[in-house]
């Protein structure tokens, strides 16, 4: 390294001492104070006539076409999807608002969500250490004034390489408020979070997704393939809106999706209720009933009917999410039924200190299934087993779009099994 | 503007066109959350907000959203991350943008200073209320 170096240093050894002898570069005279003054005066008046010049243009300027005044996908900066500057000129010329103004479509952005995570439990046969977490691109783009487009891609780490998986593919189309019409995969509207938080592991208050939403688990369906229609219903005061999709449910391998499509000529149906009073602002309460038929295995026919109930206080301070399903098979071979139930309850509470920054939070879920349950067994291990356990953590926003967080979680999984403990930590960040 | 000017007030202004006149506090929140989108099925809301530390942001902010400068950050990212906006509320630097954009673009809405309504723009009654009338909520 020193070797490498050493040329480098000679030659700058050398060469400096020429450079400072150099003589200046321009032997023509400097100008005088008062040349700048009135170099600077010409300036002013020009851009005085300049601007009173553009001002005439403006008032002349047709209003823009009725192509460019359906208002959806101006080009200006959004307010939330990226730190605003925090001053401006105070008058904007009104050709250069009307020339922001035009319609560009389509109109995409991009957003990115990360996290970095820490764990180091004692149960058995575990290992600390850090891991990458998911990577995830969201895509949003307006293709014309009523027909948008949504997509999700995570990139996971695996041992030795990176799992893609395309989470949500949407095109929809909006006729108006009560109804908009769409067609893609899904996050399967059952319950709040599944539909809340999708991959951003940074809009989640805690590190770990309850486990009846984890993503690669089988308690309910994580994904939908298939068309949805959703919207608002006049209601008033109630605020009710309603999600109704019909689609491909469960692959035969039970915690993915029919992407490439359906195991049996059975679509599964999903209907979902809400309601965001307008009197009890920050209050959200729903409920969704889900329906399909899997076929684990060809010649073995199961009926799935999931029903959930979920309410939420999304203020910060306090903030409440609770949320329970049950999910009910059905044999039909044997008419045997079995019902395997889950619910938890999140509380946390933005500490109106040090700008907001600490949320303090805990969580306690519960799941309890039969002791048989064929659907559940049906590859030789459980992919559902009893869960009984609670955590409680801190998150601090180190900015508007970066969070860091700690949490404790004790849990006991599986019937008879010892409790486990463990401590975890994230950032999780968008950008 | 008939109303009698009362400092400190910020009326909502809409597109000359937009076909409302008054709406409660509450269908006005629905609107800035991205609740409500469309005034009718063809005129879509578009949300043009000041940029941060303007006066009129922040009673949007205090009153209408009751919510800080990154719990609103963060609520817009949230709402096109779950697919319920394509886009979020656009910035306006000053309230002579707010006028001249809410009244070249149909469905726009704003916020701005009573004493700066332009004309070309269509100011709303809240509550039953205009700027300046006793009992106004935006100020």
């Amino acid at each position: 390294m020193l070797s490498r170096l050493l040329p480098l240093l000679l030659v700058s050894l050398v060469t400096s001492p020429l450079l400072a002898q150099s003589p200046p570069q321009s032997a023509e005279p400097e100008p005088s104070i008062q040349g700048l003054l009135d170099r600077v005066e010409q300036l002013e008046k020009r851009i005085a006539e300049l601007e009173d010049h553009e001002r005439k243009q403006a008032t002349t300027t047709p209003p823009a076409d009725s192509s460019s005044q359906n208002g959806a996908g101006i080009k200006l900066v959004e307010a939330g999807a990226s730190p605003a500057p925090a001053s401006h000129s105070e008058h904007m010329g009104s050709a250069t608002e009307e020339r922001e103004a035009q319609i560009h479509y389509p109109s995409l952005q991009i957003r990115g969500f990360g996290d970095v995570d820490f764990s180091a439990t004692d149960q058995k046969g575990s290992v600390s250490g850090f891991d990458l977490g998911q990577f995830v691109l969201h895509l949003a783009s307006p293709l014309s004034q009523k027909v948008s487009y949504f997509g999700e891609v995570s990139f996971t780490a695996q041992p030795n390489t990176y799992e893609v998986n395309v989470e949500r593919t949407i095109i929809r189309y909006d006729y108006n408020d009560y109804f908009k019409m769409s067609f893609g995969k899904y996050h399967t509207p059952i319950g709040y979070w599944n539909t809340a938080f999708h991959h951003g592991a940074w809009l989640q208050t805690t590190i770990a997704r309850p486990q009846m939403v984890k993503f690669g688990g089988t308690f309910i369906p994580v994904h939908f393939v298939g068309l949805q229609a959703e919207g608002n219903i006049p209601s008033g005061a109630l605020g009710l809106g309603y999600n109704l999709g019909i689609g491909n449910g469960r692959n035969s391998m039970f915690s993915r999706a029919g992407d490439s499509g359906d195991v049996n000529d059975n679509r599964a149906w999903v209907a979902n209720l809400f309601a965001r009073p307008t009197r009890v602002y920050g209050l959200e309460v729903g409920g969704s009933y889900y329906r399909d038929k899997l076929t684990p295995n060809p010649g073995t026919n199961f009926d799935e009917w999931i029903a959930s109930a979920y309410v939420v206080w999304n203020k910060q301070r306090p903030e409440l999410l609770a949320e329970y399903a049950n999910v009910h098979h059905r044999d039909l071979q044997t008419s045997e039924t079995f019902n395997t139930t889950s619910y938890y309850v999140q509380l946390a509470y933005r500490l109106p200190w040090q700008e907001d920054k600490w949320k303090p939070y805990y969580r306690f879920e519960y799941i309890h299934r039969p002791g048989v349950e064929p659907v559940w067994d049906i590859t030789g291990t459980a992919s559902v087993v009893d869960l009984v356990g609670s955590l409680v953590g801190v998150r601090y926003d180190i900015t508007n779009y970066a969070a860091f967080k700690g949490e404790y979680r004790n849990f006991r999984q599986g019937a008879g099994k010892p409790r486990v403990g463990g401590a975890f930590f994230q950032t999780a960040f968008t950008f | 503007m008939a109303a009698q000017s009362h400092d400190g007030d910020v009326a909502i202004v809409v597109h000359p066109d937009t076909p409302v006149n008054n709406l409660t506090l509450a269908e006005v929140r629905k609107v800035f959350l991205g609740e409500r989108q469309y005034w009718n099925a063809n005129i879509p809301v578009v949300l043009l907000i000041r940029a941060p530390v303007a006066r009129e942001r922040n009673v949007v902010l205090k009153t209408i959203y009751q919510m800080s400068e990154s719990q609103f950050k963060q609520y817009w990212i949230a709402k096109i991350f779950r697919a319920e906006s394509a886009t979020a509320p656009k910035v306006v630097y000053s309230n002579d943008m707010a006028n001249e954009l809410a009244s070249a673009i149909p469905g726009a809405i704003a916020l701005t200073d009573v004493r700066e309504v332009r004309p070309g723009t269509k100011v709303i009654r809240v509550d039953g209320r205009l700027p300046g009338e006793p009992g106004y909520p935006l100020r």
